[in-house]
């Protein structure tokens, strides 16, 4: 029970269970940054895509239908921000900041409304199923890294084919590469004839959508049980924007930034284990108070926002327009 | 060659008329009581029976009737305050999204002041050091976020976002922390809690009668009234418009636009800092999460009331009212609380931005290309 490399093996296991939704909603915010918008709504995008993702997914007995529905809630999001901040020139960051508010209204509303009829995850098998662990062969009996990446759930390898697919979207299709002309200079972008009112609309509602599977995989990690003070989100769509930042607005390095990101948000709640299992090493971890480990993935994005704006580096994944709406006439 | 072009293309308009906006905003307070009216009856409640509790707060027919309108102010004081000061802010388009954390650093700085010194300084000597303490802590921890911002460039929306959760686990360390130098928890109690603050650290309230006047509500609407003055007569105020409007014509015509946004960000997060100071002055105690979500709704409010300082009085007052009224409606509703008012603030915001749009710019109808 308490052999160290069994409590090694189940702390880097967890890193990756417990964190991949931060992918999945980095990954979503990249493709809608990449459009040039800034959306600070992802935790509210998440929540509704959680909730009616779960509810759907439990009604049908389906993970197909789980997952879609929370593709689509999260979607309306994004087409909802589209509509405000593209079409209608709404500020970007007040939109996105009132779907955070109004999502996470809507998310209690629906869990507290559904009382007694709340619908238990052991309820459904396909769900139960769906979220079981996966063993790949061969590969996953290799020691430690077997366990840690390839006996996850099939999520997990949802999610990080997701990123790959959005890397190589990004950098090597001919629509990848005018949506980030798109988020670089929509001006010159629209002169050659790029559809932007299409390209934003679309992106931004694909982008939400995939964080709004995010949400549905953390709803299903929760074992789907329904807390009316807690959402399931718990911040971790504030900690994907910061991860964009971090990865450098590249999908692949995305999945490197979850790792470590998920390595300090693991670590608040195996400091005592790993400590435990390792005194002579590790023991220092139990003196380190918990509330550092959870400020940490905002104190290193602080310090890479402001390194990157000291140094302004040749590299940097920033669309140029990031934020700024888009106004034809005025070209 | 195809040549298709949209029916109307988008114009700016030149002045929007203030009836235009009215209308916008009735129609969308209307129509979100709407949605929420669909919504309520969706879960089985009787909608009007709700929005009736909901507007009236519980007030009518209630034994203490002044006891709703003290916490009634209570909730509407750091709102308003908030408000304001984000408004100094975002009039210089600088995307202050950090009013979370500098209320944090506010009250946590008011209670550092009020547990060391809350028992050798009269009530009226303490409740002024706590403010001081409050709007240094909170303008200290915005200059920081400006001052980047001015020297290198920094993303100030993204920079300030991530302030607003360090200072929040900053604070949650002292709060769950049980050690002998941490002078915030209570020492009688194995469990770590906050101590109450000392009396002469509690706000000072003038009593009316039976009521107690909250003398922050009186602070407030003062500041009200000296912002307005401040941004309308004083070469100050005329500034922050300046640079708001155009950084370049600012820079022509003189002005130091650098000092000129850290002095503005700098009075921006001292007034939310003041407010936290206030809100855990009048709260009589520390708390792990003071802020009641409160930098988040004052953007809400500054942006419905289109930054004007009368307006957002009005504003923060109608969604103090959706908070509150949620609130003590969910005692007879417990599926229903204050989420609820959350999510019609979203949907007036939402119609108020789509408004904003028809009162900005209008669809003018394309010539007939020439053939």
């Amino acid at each position: 029970m308490n052999d160290p490399i069994n409590v090694l093996t189940l702390f880097l296991f967890n890193i990756v269970l417990i964190n991949i939704p931060l992918l999945y909603g980095t990954v979503g915010e990249i493709v809608v940054e990449k459009a040039g918008s800034l959306d600070l709504g992802v935790e509210g995008t998440m929540a509704v895509g959680a909730i009616f993702g779960y509810l759907a997914g439990c009604a049908a007995n389906s993970m197909a239908v789980g997952l879609l529905v929370a593709f689509l809630a999260a979607g309306l999001c994004g087409l909802l921000f589209a509509l405000l901040t593209v079409s209608f020139q709404a500020n970007q960051n007040v939109t996105g900041l009132t779907i955070t508010t109004f999502g996470l209204g809507l998310y209690f509303f629906v869990g507290k409304g559904m009382g007694e009829r709340w619908p238990a995850m052991a309820g459904s098998s396909a769900l139960m199923d769906g979220f079981a662990a996966l063993e790949i062969p061969l590969l996953s009996k290799i020691p430690v890294l077997g366990k840690v990446f390839f006996s996850q759930n099939l999520l997990v390898y949802l999610g990080i084919a997701i990123a790959a697919l959005a890397w190589w979207y990004l950098n090597f299709t001919k629509t990848g590469l005018r949506l980030r002309a798109v988020g670089e200079n929509p001006g010159a972008a629209d002169s050659v004839g790029v559809n932007i009112l299409l390209y934003k609309y679309v992106h931004l509602i694909a982008g939400s959508g995939i964080m709004g599977l995010g949400g549905f995989y953390m709803a299903l990690n929760m074992s789907g049980s329904f807390e009316g003070s807690n959402c399931w989100i718990n911040g971790y769509g504030w900690i994907a924007i910061a991860l964009v930042i971090f990865a450098n607005w590249n999908p692949v390095l995305a999945i490197l930034g979850t790792l470590v990101f998920g390595f300090f948000n693991t670590l608040q709640i195996y400091a005592g284990a790993l400590a435990g299992a390792f005194p002579g090493g590790l023991g220092w971890l139990n003196t380190v108070p918990a509330q550092l480990f959870k400020a940490l993935p905002f104190i290193i994005t602080a310090i890479v926002l402001i390194a990157s704006s000291v140094h302004k580096r040749e590299g940097s994944g920033q669309p140029a327009a990031l934020g700024l709406n888009y106004f034809r006439e005025e070209r | 060659m195809k040549n298709r072009q949209p029916l109307f293309h988008v114009v700016k308009r030149e002045s929007g008329s203030p009836g235009r906006q009215a209308l916008a905003y009735v129609a969308a307070v209307a129509l979100a009581l709407a949605v929420g009216a669909v919504l309520l009856a969706v879960q089985g409640v009787e909608p009007l029976t709700f929005y009736k509790q909901m507007l009236t707060m519980g007030i009518p027919g209630s034994r203490y009737p002044w006891r709703a309108v003290e916490n009634f102010i209570k909730l509407f004081v750091p709102l308003l305050i908030v408000s304001l000061a984000l408004a100094l802010a975002f009039k210089m388009r600088f995307w202050n999204i950090g009013g979370e954390g500098q209320f944090i650093m506010g009250a946590f700085w008011a209670g550092v002041a009020a547990m060391k010194l809350g028992e050798t300084l009269p009530r009226p000597a303490m409740v002024l050091v706590m403010a001081v303490a409050g709007a240094l802590g909170g303008g200290v921890y915005g200059l920081f976020a400006a001052a980047l911002k001015v020297r290198f460039g920094t993303n100030e929306t993204l920079l300030t976002l991530m302030l607003n959760y360090i200072a929040l686990y900053f604070l949650q360390f002292f709060a769950e922390t049980k050690a002998g130098w941490n002078f915030f928890l209570d020492p009688q109690s194995a469990r770590p809690k906050f101590a109450k603050f000392p009396a002469s650290a509690q706000m000072i309230t003038i009593p009316i009668g039976p009521f107690n006047l909250n003398l922050s509500l009186v602070i407030a609407l003062a500041l009200c009234a000296l912002i307005f003055a401040y941004l309308n007569y004083t070469k100050r105020g005329y500034e922050i418009a300046v640079v708001g409007d155009s950084p370049n014509t600012a820079r022509y015509a003189g002005m130091k636009v650098g000092k000129i946004v850290l002095r503005t960000i700098f009075l921006s997060a001292a007034l939310i800092g003041m407010a936290g100071a206030f809100h855990v002055s009048s709260a009589g105690v520390m708390s792990a999460s003071p802020t009641n979500d409160v930098g988040w709704t004052g953007i809400v409010v500054a942006w419905l009331a289109k930054l004007n300082t009368a307006g957002i009085l009005v504003a923060a007052l109608l969604i103090t009212v959706l908070q509150f009224g949620c609130q003590t409606a969910s005692t007879t509703y417990p599926a229903i609380d204050a989420n609820f008012a959350n999510l019609l603030q979203g949907v007036i915001l939402f119609i108020v931005l789509a408004a904003d749009f028809f009162t900005r710019f209008k669809l003018v109808r394309r010539k007939e290309a020439a053939k």
